[in-house]
């Protein structure tokens, strides 16, 4: 499967952290997504004309939506599927909030970005209190015992809100269940989401 | 303005992405930045046109009398380089603290953990600084260290040899070990435009040698190498550059940040700077 | 070689203050081995757990070179900055710098460490040294933490009390608020509530009060 990628983006980087915890190879091809805006260009805009990022593809079929993306992933893996497309609605709506805060602080896109906060306050206090019920339950992870393309789909965003001025020092379930995340047997990084070094011993 | 901050150089622009004016700030003034004829121009608020100079793919300027020439870059100019225009990163910190960052490799095994440096391999060995007398510029020779993937070409780990240029107080220049090419350098740039005293647009630019990488590739690895210092940048307190040798401990490994600071009160560039303990 | 030697770091600006211990999390929300930051009044906490659970805060900055130490990580009974890795043990004292590993680092490199305890289900903290005693939340167990758009003083005024270490709330589920104030307009607040109210309840109760809360002020 190839992946056009954008190393800074958080929808690719779901496409990569999915891929990774499922132990499936991605090749990799990096676009120029700033400062040359490759992605519309016209070689990328034949196969998205979209012209977004990431871009899945696996043999005849290309995907340019993350989530089926990640559905794609785990066709054969059923254990990966939650109940319901109620949380990967929701990440798809982090999209504008705190992705579009992210973009507004790094890259000067423009937005309304007091807005554009205040809507990812709002997400993050409604995924808190979802964690939170969980907990009680006694579960860290959204809709399972164990993790699935739910609490995939919705961790970049929520784990790079910092990037866009978002602090999400204030919750401490969200903090729990992105910690469980990161403790996730072949987890990887991306800049602003670093590894657990505890876990490094060094020699 | 606190001092002289107004008569140095700084870039604005990437000139290949300037297809569109572009309003920007510099040292807390608006400016309008665009191309007219394949040439840039920079105006500030009041529409006056500001010295300008086109270098290294960007386009500098000054809101005051540079009493200096842009610095140059004589080894970047040689044949079968690659220049790679990175783009930019915007920063809540004070410019001083982006290019302070830059010039510290002590940070390489935690903040580019696999890429740039790697535990147990955490030593710095002492290197060379000095504050060059006549071109009055901050020089870091002989500094080492053990890199994973020292850069796109890099292919297992190796010892790194650096050496680190401060030609101008928001502007450094990496000299790095090339991989494909023993005996030549590398060149990595970080250019910062001040937009406040804590709060920068970042222009990371490279000079290298490396025929197989896609230029996505080699803005990929920049990027992601700088955005993974953006998460420290940001987190700094105070957001200001302390000068009071009172507010932060050094080690031998910060020679070069200590020289920095040093030279920065001595040419009296306090813009972005603590000078006192809050 | 250490080439100076500053004093600890101290916040300044601290302002007037109220309260003499604060809580500042739910002590199963800190887990031992991770650090959380924390804002009180304007102070900013790295609060950590060694692996072996004891509890610590501590002025959240690294004195070499200002970094957060919140955004470190635990290493059995130190705290690592995750800027350069250099660790402070349970005493505040930088005792590994790995730029110079055969360094015994000076014992005047220091975190800034706060008294805290723990005591209910609760992690408090004394921003200043006091001789009083922890507060006490009652016969009640920890519910979780709420961030409030609200200042700690104004949320004790809605409930018709003057601010305090713990603020009851009238109606059900005999609910308290161990209240953090945390900048000039908001507050975290560690509901704590009888031992036999269903947690999800309370919790949707919870939300239902900053709701109110938030509208009003």
């Amino acid at each position: 499967m190839i992946l056009y990628d954008y190393v800074l983006s958080a929808s690719c980087y779901k496409v990569r952290l999915m891929a990774a915890l499922l132990g499936v190879p991605l090749e990799l091809r990096a676009v120029n997504f700033h400062p040359e805006r490759e992605h519309k260009s016209a070689q990328m805009l034949s196969l998205n004309p979209a012209g977004t990022l990431p871009i899945l593809q696996d043999g005849k079929l290309i995907l340019t939506e993350s989530t089926e993306m990640l559905r794609h992933l785990t066709a054969d893996r059923p254990q990966w599927r939650g109940p319901d497309a109620v949380w990967l609605d929701y990440a798809t709506g982090l999209n504008a909030s705190l992705g579009l805060a992210r973009l507004h602080d790094i890259l000067g896109y423009q937005a309304d970005i007091d807005a554009v906060r205040r809507a990812g306050v709002a997400q993050l206090r409604r995924l808190e209190a979802h964690l939170a019920e969980r907990r009680f339950d006694g579960q860290i992870f959204l809709t399972s015992t164990h993790p699935t393309i739910d609490d995939i789909a919705c961790f970049p965003n929520t784990a790079l809100a910092p990037d866009g001025g978002v602090s999400i020092d204030v919750y401490p379930s969200i903090r729990l269940w992105m910690r469980a995340i990161r403790s996730l047997p072949g987890f990887i990084e991306m800049p602003g989401i670093h590894r657990l070094h505890e876990l490094e011993v060094p020699a | 303005m606190s001092g002289g901050e107004g008569n140095h150089w700084y870039p604005v622009a990437l000139l290949s992405d300037l297809t569109q004016p572009r309003r920007t700030q510099l040292l807390g003034a608006p400016i309008t930045v665009g191309l007219k004829d394949g040439a840039g121009w920079v105006n500030d608020a009041a529409y006056h046109a500001l010295p300008t100079v086109e270098r290294f793919g960007h386009l500098w300027t000054s809101p005051g009398n540079p009493n200096r020439d842009l610095f140059t870059i004589p080894e970047a100019e040689s044949p079968g380089r690659r220049l790679v225009d990175v783009g930019s990163v915007r920063v809540k910190c004070s410019p001083l603290r982006a290019v302070e960052n830059f010039l510290d490799i002590a940070h390489f095994p935690f903040v580019h953990t696999d890429i740039l440096g790697a535990e147990p391999h955490t030593e710095v060995e002492r290197y060379h600084v000095e504050i060059r007398e006549g071109i009055d510029e901050v020089w870091a020779t002989k500094v080492r260290f053990f890199q994973p993937q020292a850069a796109k070409s890099a292919e297992g780990g190796i010892i790194t040899e650096y050496m680190y240029r401060v030609p101008a107080p928001t502007c450094a220049v990496l000299y790095k070990t090339c991989p494909p090419r023993p005996g030549e350098w590398d060149i990595i740039t970080l250019f910062v435009q001040p937009l406040t005293e804590e709060w920068c647009e970042v222009w990371p630019w490279m000079a290298l040698y490396d025929d197989d990488a896609t230029m996505a590739e080699l803005v990929s690895f920049q990027q992601l190498i700088f955005m993974q210092d953006r998460s420290i940048l940001e987190n700094q307190i105070p957001r200001k550059l302390p000068l009071d040798p009172g507010m932060e401990v050094p080690t031998q490994a910060d020679m070069t940040s200590i020289a920095y600071r040093r030279w920065l009160k001595k040419i009296r560039y306090t813009y972005g700077a603590q000078l006192v303990a809050a | 070689m250490i080439l100076s030697w500053p004093a600890p770091y101290r916040f300044e600006g601290l302002g007037a203050r109220v309260l003499d211990w604060i809580a500042v999390a739910l002590l199963e929300d800190l887990p031992a081995g991770q650090v959380v930051p924390r804002r009180v009044h304007d102070v900013d906490l790295a609060v950590w757990r060694s692996a072996a659970g004891e509890v610590q805060a501590w002025g959240d900055r690294c004195p070499h070179r200002g970094m957060r130490l919140s955004h470190g990580f635990v290493r059995k009974d130190k705290l690592a900055c995750i800027y350069h890795g250099w660790q402070y043990d349970l005493d505040g004292a930088c005792d590994y710098i790995p730029a110079h590993p055969d360094l015994t680092p000076p014992k005047t490199i220091c975190a800034q460490r706060h008294d805290c305890s723990t005591q209910d289900g609760l992690i408090w903290v004394a921003l200043e040294a006091t001789d009083s005693t922890v507060p006490e939340t009652g016969d009640r167990v920890p519910v979780r933490s709420l961030d409030v758009a609200v200042s700690a003083a104004d949320v004790a005024a809605m409930l018709g009390l003057d601010l305090a270490p713990v603020l009851p709330v009238d109606g059900p589920f005999d609910i308290a608020l161990a209240v953090q104030p945390s900048g000039p307009s908001h507050c975290l607040v560690h509901a704590v509530a009888g031992s036999g109210a269903d947690p999800k309840t309370v919790s949707r109760h919870l939300e239902d009060l900053r709701n109110e809360w938030e509208a009003a002020a």
